[in-house]
């Protein structure tokens, strides 16, 4: 893995010094604040509406801590995950069609090395602006509603995380094996859209990864028994390995 | 022992055979081609003819088709590392990252070939005064295509190549930068060994020491500038006779000769090339007697590379 540690470190400092600092941790941070105060807001709202509607009555719970978790968790599986799938469709397509990997492949800096940076650099933003948010949400969350569950939030984001790696995988494999972003882009909703489909497949929510979305929801409630994870998380694991993997090799055999 | 021992005694660059085809396509075809080390190699030839084609090859970035490519000794297929370290390569058009400054990326170079941060810093500053950016501390992204192609120099030269592969390295320069870059090169002979490939036939003439022309994906000719225009010299015989009327009396009699290849004439002057220079050597004089024409002067001329180039590839285009 020569010349890993280099260009981990050039990828670093480009998150740090252009428009990616902002994107992801920005729409983390806005929907960690903005999610408690839509629950707040959220039965007033739709009181406002039923007015309208002359017969129509509509009772709804006061809000909780647990909507305003729930609403952010939401959030996180639309808003981000669409976020990661357009952020990561040019990590190595761009590279590719503005010529900066020629400069950089003909130096002793190995295919995989280029493409395992490209992955934890893309993870290390994630897991820093999911903190980020996460800690945005408690904090409003404390400020407009009695009774924490930090907690609960806190493992429900750490199954999101593992998904959202995965995805960030997923979108480096579609950046080195299509030459366009927006093919990329494309294979990536694509498989995103298919996933949270069949996340509802109780089978395959089992057995596979496609239940850390199901157990993310169940460990905010607190009905997730650890029992049930073991599929879903070795199996996030391995993909995640062989994605990686495969984003190597495809890699490598690619002419530039 | 180092990786790079097989290039002890290898030539610095050996191609056999090498093809490369892209779909129906043919980039290259049974390309054969030796550069010594240390010399300055031009490598010339149309737009198209191939040239970063057999670049992308030797710098790992393709594949052959067929054939093989050694670079200091090693397959290019199989190039590892530590081989990478002791070449220099500038892409046609460079590639930078553009919210780093020039100073940036070649940091970001040197540490990728492991450089210690001194002579890191050391190797930096004088690269960039050699490229006249010591001073620019604006991003990459606002630099000019000639301030680019500088910096692609000084960035392929931040690991001291023993090969330095430069692809169209003058294409996009001034006048100044062209110079600057072609006096930069000359100052490598012996140290480096400098392969590039360009389609400008004066800086050819100016830096190198051997050159191979290809056309159509094949070298078509492929030897040291001087051999080179000498044997394209040993083919053309310049006669200047006294009188107006006489060269086209001369030329009168020598057409349909065998070794004529083709004659030209001019008031008293008369230019013609030859298959078989002893042959005409020895008849022409006769002719000239024949004609009753007094000759002024005859001589084998110099031909100008430019000259041979088009007899080289005009011949392969026809």
């Amino acid at each position: 893995m020569t010349g890993l540690v280099a260009f981990l470190r050039k990828e670093l400092t480009e998150i740090r010094r252009t428009w990616r600092l902002w994107v992801i941790p920005g729409i983390l941070v806005f929907l960690g604040l903005t999610s408690p105060v839509i629950a707040v807001l959220t039965p007033a709202l739709v009181h406002s509406m039923a007015a309208t509607q002359p017969g129509v009555v509509i009772q709804l719970p006061a809000p909780t801590a647990l909507d305003a978790s729930g609403q952010f968790l939401k959030n996180l599986d639309q808003f981000v995950l669409i976020a990661v799938v357009i952020a990561g469709a040019g990590v190595v397509s761009g590279e590719r069609s503005s010529g900066t990997a020629i400069l950089v492949l003909t130096k002793p800096l190995s295919r995989g090395a280029f493409v395992i940076a490209k992955i934890v650099s893309q993870v290390m933003l994630l897991v820093a602006a999911t903190a980020l948010g996460t800690a945005a949400c408690v904090g409003m969350t404390a400020l407009l509603f009695d009774g924490s569950n930090a907690a609960r939030l806190v493992t429900a984001v750490a199954l999101w995380l593992l998904y959202a790696s995965l995805l960030v995988v997923v979108m480096t494999l579609f950046s080195a094996a299509f030459r366009a972003r927006g093919a990329a882009a494309g294979a990536g909703l694509g498989f995103y859209f298919l996933t949270l489909l069949f996340s509802n497949w109780s089978p395959a929510a089992r057995y596979s990864f496609l239940g850390l979305l199901p157990a993310m929801r169940d460990a905010l409630t607190g009905e997730l028994p650890a029992s049930s994870l073991g599929w879903p998380l070795t199996t996030a694991a391995a993909a995640i390995a062989l994605g990686t993997a495969a984003a190597v090799r495809i890699f490598e055999r690619q002419e530039l | 022992m180092s990786a790079a021992d097989p290039a002890a005694d290898a030539p610095a660059i050996e191609l056999r055979g090498l093809t490369k085809r892209f779909g129906d396509t043919l980039a290259l075809d049974h390309v054969d081609l030796v550069v010594r080390p240390g010399v300055v190699f031009g490598f010339l030839g149309r737009n198209g003819a191939g040239k970063t084609t057999a670049l992308r090859i030797l710098s790992g970035l393709a594949r052959p088709t067929a054939g093989t490519a050694h670079v200091l000794g090693h397959d290019v297929t199989r190039m590892r590392d530590t081989v990478r370290a002791s070449i220099g390569f500038l892409p046609d058009v460079p590639g930078f990252y553009p919210w780093m400054t020039a100073r940036e990326y070649l940091d970001f170079a040197g540490r990728l070939f492991g450089l210690e941060p001194t002579t890191l810093e050391a190797r930096a500053d004088a690269l960039l005064e050699m490229a006249g950016l010591a001073s620019v501390t604006t991003r990459v992204g606002g630099f000019s295509r000639g301030m680019k192609q500088r910096l692609g120099i000084a960035q392929a030269l931040i690991n001291a190549p023993s090969l330095l592969m430069l692809d169209e390295p003058t294409s996009a320069l001034d006048p100044i930068g062209r110079r600057e870059v072609l006096e930069m090169v000359t100052s490598l002979r012996g140290r480096t060994t400098v392969f590039f490939s360009t389609h400008i036939l004066a800086d050819v003439e100016r830096v190198c020491d051997a050159v191979a022309i290809l056309e159509r994906g094949r070298v078509v000719a492929s030897a040291g500038i001087a051999d080179l225009r000498a044997r394209a010299a040993a083919n053309r015989l310049m006669l200047e006779v006294e009188e107006n009327a006489g060269a086209g009396a001369i030329a009168d009699l020598l057409r349909g000769r065998a070794w004529v290849r083709s004659i030209e004439t001019a008031e008293r002057t008369l230019r013609m090339t030859v298959s078989d220079l002893p042959t005409a050597q020895r008849e022409i004089p006769a002719v000239i007697v024949a004609a009753g024409v007094a000759l002024r002067r005859f001589e084998i001329e110099e031909a100008s590379l430019e000259e041979v180039f088009v007899e080289l590839v005009g011949g392969a285009a026809r």
